[in-house]
């Protein structure tokens, strides 16, 4: 039994996008849909300060595997759960599609995986198609990678070393000492959802 | 701050919400007014379906909402019920529907004791279906705007406002003497319900002033629509608080109370409405840029 979380240096995020393309081949997100795509990772491009002290940053997100989960808790069939590793997943077969909880999130991590997506991945990926359902769609922190010892397609295509994965129990990790140290924090913690997304600003 | 206006729930889910209260409010008053005023069984009756009616009609629209409608049977795996309003909802649906059609029966069969008693579940539950539209919204962290324990009220409020106009509209052909006796207890209850609605949208948006930058924005947004402040506010309810005050003291003004009654239906759709459009997520900064 582990708790697994990420910290995220921003400090060291190229803005190179290699991880929202790894993500979404490996869980096939619908990166052909309007506006933009749905995507489970993003990187948003900020500017910050003001000039002459102006910054342009790349700031990426996740779902941050609250403790506290919103979105957890306002589903009503318990679609949505936390497994042993502390990884907020979603029962695909038991996901009604109300949507409440892409509204209870605040953090912006969950979309429709609608009938038209599932055409496009089937268009797109054919019999390796992987989502054969309408449901809510989120992050697993790859999951399915984790039980095969690998690390998130996210993680390990990133060139910047901006995402660091681990067990935020073993105190002799990369992410528990970034953690501990307070180095990393996590995003609105106002909110008391108890995330397990630190941030390195 | 990184603010933003949420787009998934619009009209299907206001609707859902106007018809769900409007059914739940006019079924516990059309009891009342059977247990309580007199208005005999096929009143009773008639106001207990009419009531389950709306608030199926209201339920379509929310199965229309979800991504597959042909999945709503999951809604009653209500596994999640220990925190979630869509599974209370539920129970609380389905309690509206077995009681309310056991009150039904009973009052159909004259059985005096037993419908009483199905009539006061039935009422309690239709009131919760009032109350829980807003505890729906209310569960929202994200959108502080609908995270406040006003909502509930509000919504609450609102809802038997609605009932009882549409009370007023099946009771406006009825000349006898119950009926005009229950029309006025019901006028008289709406002008309390709309006047305690203004108190309430008042201290919302008193609240709101002080309140944090997405709160701030979804006042903003709906004090600079005139959808509410005339659309809602003048005619929704000041108009209609006017009217109803006025027709409270003539003779045969029936009419100008059941015109009322329209505008009141009207704001009470309106409200729900607006109040899902100025949702505003407030993301920590970097996640909308």
């Amino acid at each position: 039994m582990a708790r697994y979380g990420m910290v995220m240096n921003v400090k060291t995020c190229l803005g190179c996008k290699a991880c929202m393309a790894a993500c979404s081949q490996w869980n096939q997100t619908p990166f052909w849909a309007e506006d933009g795509g749905k995507w489970r990772t993003r990187i948003t491009e900020l500017e910050d300060g003001e000039f002459p002290e102006v910054q342009r940053r790349f700031f990426p997100t996740i779902c941050m595997h609250c403790e506290n989960a919103g979105c957890q808790s306002v589903c009503p069939t318990g679609a949505t759960y936390t497994n042993k590793d502390g990884i907020v997943l979603i029962d695909y077969d038991l996901c009604l599609g109300c949507g409440y909880c892409i509204e209870a999130c605040p953090y912006d991590a969950r979309y429709e995986y609608e009938k038209e997506d599932l055409e496009k991945d089937e268009f797109y990926f054919g019999e390796d198609a992987r989502h054969h359902q309408v449901h809510i769609d989120k992050c697993t922190f790859c999951v399915d990678r984790l039980e095969e010892g690998q690390e998130p397609s996210c993680v390990a295509t990133c060139v910047g070393h901006a995402r660091i994965f681990g067990d935020l129990d073993d105190p002799n990790s990369e992410i528990a000492k970034l953690v501990n140290t307070g180095e990393a924090k996590p995003l609105g913690e106002y909110l008391a959802t108890k995330p397990k997304v630190y941030y390195i600003k | 701050m990184d603010l933003v206006q949420q787009h998934l729930w619009g009209w299907f889910i206001a609707i859902y919400l106007f018809f769900g209260g409007l059914g739940g409010a006019t079924m516990a008053l059309g009891i009342v007014g059977e247990l309580r005023f007199n208005k005999g069984k096929w009143f009773g009756i008639g106001t207990a379906l009419l009531g389950l009616a709306l608030l199926s009609f209201g339920l379509l629209w929310l199965v229309l909402d979800l991504i597959d409608p042909f999945r709503f049977l999951l809604a009653f795996w209500i596994k999640g019920i220990g925190s979630s309003w869509i599974a209370r909802g539920m129970l609380i649906i389905m309690g509206a529907y077995i009681f309310g059609i056991l009150y039904v029966a009973a009052a159909f069969f004259e059985s005096k004791t037993f419908k009483k008693w199905m009539g006061y579940l039935a009422m309690f539950c239709g009131f919760g279906v009032t109350t829980y539209t807003g505890l729906l919204l209310n569960a929202n962290v994200g959108i502080p705007f609908w995270h406040t324990p006003a909502l509930p009220v509000l919504f609450t409020v609102s809802a038997f406002s609605t009932g009882c106009a549409l009370l007023m509209w099946v009771l406006a052909g009825k000349n006898d003497h119950e009926s005009e006796h229950f029309f006025h207890a019901v006028e008289s209850f709406d002008i309390f319900l709309i006047s305690l609605e203004l108190l309430v949208l008042f201290a919302y948006f008193d609240f709101a002033r002080g309140g944090n930058l997405a709160v701030v924005k979804s006042a903003h947004l709906l004090l600079s629509n005139p959808l509410f402040t005339i659309g809602f506010l003048i005619f929704g309810l000041i108009a209609p608080l006017i009217l109803e005050a006025y027709a409270s003291m003539k003779e045969n003004s029936k009419g100008i109370a059941a015109f009322a009654s329209a505008l009141v239906l009207f704001g009470g759709f309106l409200l729900r409405y607006l109040i899902i459009w100025a949702g505003v997520f407030q993301y920590p900064h970097g996640l909308a840029g």
